[in-house]
Formats: C-alpha cells, structure tokens, sequence
C-alpha cells in the first residue's frame, strides 16, 4: 500500500512537470504566432529608449493597452494583466512578449511565474 | 475607492484652475477629504492663491524622485475646509525650476509618469482621499498626457473660441480616444446671449453636440464678478450663492455620478 501510494506522489509529481513544461512552450509558441500575425507592424527601426506617453501613443492600438495597463501594474503576471485589459490570458500573454522584444518591458521569471515589467533603468 | 479628476484644455486662458479650485473647493464643503496639485510646471498658478501656506517641497521635487508625496502635501483645511479637507500640492514657480522642468528627457517623462500612476495608491489608496484633482497645463505636453493616462476622469474645459473648439475637438478625437479615457467637455465662458432663453439654449446645445461627441457636462456662463475676482481668491468660497458657484456645484455632482 505503502509503495502504492508513493508511486503516485512520483506520478503526480511527474505530471505537474509536463504541465509545467507544457505551458512553457505553450507561451512560446504563442509569442511566435503574435510576432508573425503582427509581423513587424508598429515595431520602430530604431528602437525608442523609453516607453513614455508619446511612445504609448506611437504603439499600435492593441500594444498600447496592454502597454498601458502593466504602466499601471508595475510589474505583473500575464494573467494579472488580462484582468484589466479584460482579453485573454494567452493573447496579453503574446502582447507582453512582443513589448520584450521590442525592448519597452523586461521579463523576470519567479518560480513558475512569468513578472513583467517597464524597464525603466540604462 | 476615490477618483483621479484631471482638468485639461487645448488652449491655455480657458479657466482650468478656476473650474479645478472651484471643485475642489464645492468638494471640500461636501465634507470630501481632496487634494488639488498643479501641474502646470510651465505656468504654475496655485502658489498664488494659497500664498499664505509655505511649500517646504514642490511638486517638482517628487516627480525629481527627490522626496516622497507626503513633504509636498500642505493642508490648506484651516482657510479652504469648509467642513472638509482640502490638501493642496504646488509647482514650484521659479524661472529655474520651470526651464529645468522643460528639459526633461523621454526617460525622466517615463519614470514621471511612473510616479504620477503610483498617486491613486498613495493618496487614494492610504491616505483615503475622496478625491485628487489633477490641474494641468495646456495644450499636448507630456505632464499633461501623463496627468490624463493616471486619471479616472478627463475633464476638457473649451471656450467658444474658434481655434479653442477645433483644436479641443482634434485633441479629443485623436489623442484622448487612443487611451480609451472617460472625458467630459466643459464649456466655459460662454456669452450670455446664447443662454439668454430657453429657445436659444436649446440652438446652442445643438450647436454644442455637433461637435463634440463626447459628453457635454457643463455649460457655464461668462460672469464679469468672476473676471473681477481676478484668481485672487476661491470664489465659490466668496460667493456661495453666486449663479457661478451654483453651476459648479452642478457639476460636482455630474462629476460625482460620472
């Protein structure tokens, strides 16, 4: 019973890993289909040193929501961030990322969360 | 929870601090706990009216992250209560702060806005204030825009004034839509005879709405006693039963329910 019983700890175990992973590359498949939906719309050459209004205003109208809101936030979950903006999760989950690469926000994980946040140092 | 109010304009003499000190002040007398800054960093004003009370910081100073909101608050409850508070916060008036403050660049303007958003935790959230009330400077400027994204409620005071009404109809449209803000339009200084009957009210708000999509709050008459009063004190607070003070008090608590 014993021996039962810790087989399906490991196994719980085991599959809270694959979740975990699972939504990992979840996250980064769904940041490659918003790169490639948006494609390079409403990314400047030159990249802008500091998301201030004037940048806000520059971004395109969906950026600039979730833009706004972790503004507001300071530093937040994508999830936290869908309740403001009141879209879903996996889509401010793409927007975020791509405000990552184009170098407005920084990203920091803390355990199995993802924190976002305005990079407001160099 | 209370609400971030700030009163804005495409033109500069539209009467912003006026309307922004009246409210604050019909507030205050509703027994409200408020607190009024200016952010008009380019023409301070609200010095001048409270000149009895000595700023120890300015504004400046907090958005310089030099010190934190509560040195700059003052409380001007002792002459301005009314049965309420009324807490007031100034921009720093000297030629040097004023250059330095139009120097700032792209990164000091973010980080200002960060300070400026981080005011509805600080002052509504711990200090329990029923109301701050933001009043800015004119036109498109980045202590303006800032000041707008942080508020609830954008309130767009316009004169008749041609170029006033087209560019705070351009402004509306184009900026204030791209941030999905809740405005309001107050049209100040209106000469009485459009509001001299029924019939020629009912033109002028027609007249009104054909511009404006938005929502017209208030429609408040060009009184000579308030040109006379020359900002040199809260008129609502000397005239109680003046028609001005009376249509401010309307617009509290359109405001209010906003």
């Amino acid at each position: 019973m014993a021996v039962y019983r810790k087989l399906e700890g490991k196994s719980i175990q085991l599959l809270e890993k694959i979740r975990e992973n699972l939504e990992q590359l979840n996250e980064k498949i769904e940041v490659m289909i918003e790169i490639q939906k948006h494609d390079k719309r409403g990314i400047p050459e030159n990249l802008p040193e500091a998301l201030d209004v004037m940048t806000l205003l520059s971004l395109p109208d969906h950026l600039r929501k979730t833009a706004i809101s972790l503004c507001k936030l300071e530093k937040a979950t994508a999830n936290e961030v869908s309740e403001q903006t009141k879209r879903a999760r996996a889509v401010e989950s793409g927007y975020l990322n791509q405000l990552v690469i184009m170098g407005y926000m920084k990203k920091e994980r803390q355990g199995r969360k993802a924190y976002f946040f305005v990079n407001k140092e160099d | 929870m209370g609400k971030i109010i700030a009163v804005h304009s495409y033109k500069g003499g539209t009467g912003k601090t006026a309307l922004s000190v009246n409210l604050a002040a019909i507030y205050a007398r509703r027994g409200k706990k408020v607190c009024l800054m200016d952010l008009d960093f380019r023409a301070p004003s609200l010095h001048v009216l409270f000149k009895d009370y000595k700023a120890e910081y300015w504004l400046n100073d907090y958005l310089n992250g030099v010190c934190e909101i509560d040195k700059v608050l003052i409380d001007a409850s002792r002459d301005h209560g009314n049965g309420g508070k009324l807490i007031v916060a100034l921009a720093n008036p000297s030629t040097e702060a004023i250059r330095d403050m139009t120097a700032k660049d792209r990164k000091w303007e973010m980080k200002a806005l960060g300070r400026l958003l981080s005011l509805r935790s600080s002052i509504l959230n711990d200090d329990d204030f029923d109301y701050l009330l933001f009043d800015t400077s004119p036109g498109l400027q980045y202590s303006s825009i800032n000041a707008i994204v942080s508020a609830d409620v954008a309130l767009v005071v316009t004169s008749l004034d041609a170029s006033d009404i087209n560019g705070s109809q351009r402004m509306t449209s184009e900026l204030y839509e791209l941030f999905e803000k809740k405005t309001g339009i107050l049209v100040n200084k209106v000469v009485a005879d459009y509001l001299s009957s029924k019939e020629e009210q009912k033109k002028f708000n027609k007249y009104i709405k054909s511009i404006h999509t938005l929502p017209i709050l208030a429609t408040i008459p060009c009184y000579c006693e308030v040109l006379r009063a020359a900002g040199d004190s809260i008129f609502s607070e000397e005239k109680p039963d003046h028609p001005f003070t009376k249509n401010i008090d309307k617009l509290a608590t359109t405001v209010e329910k906003f």
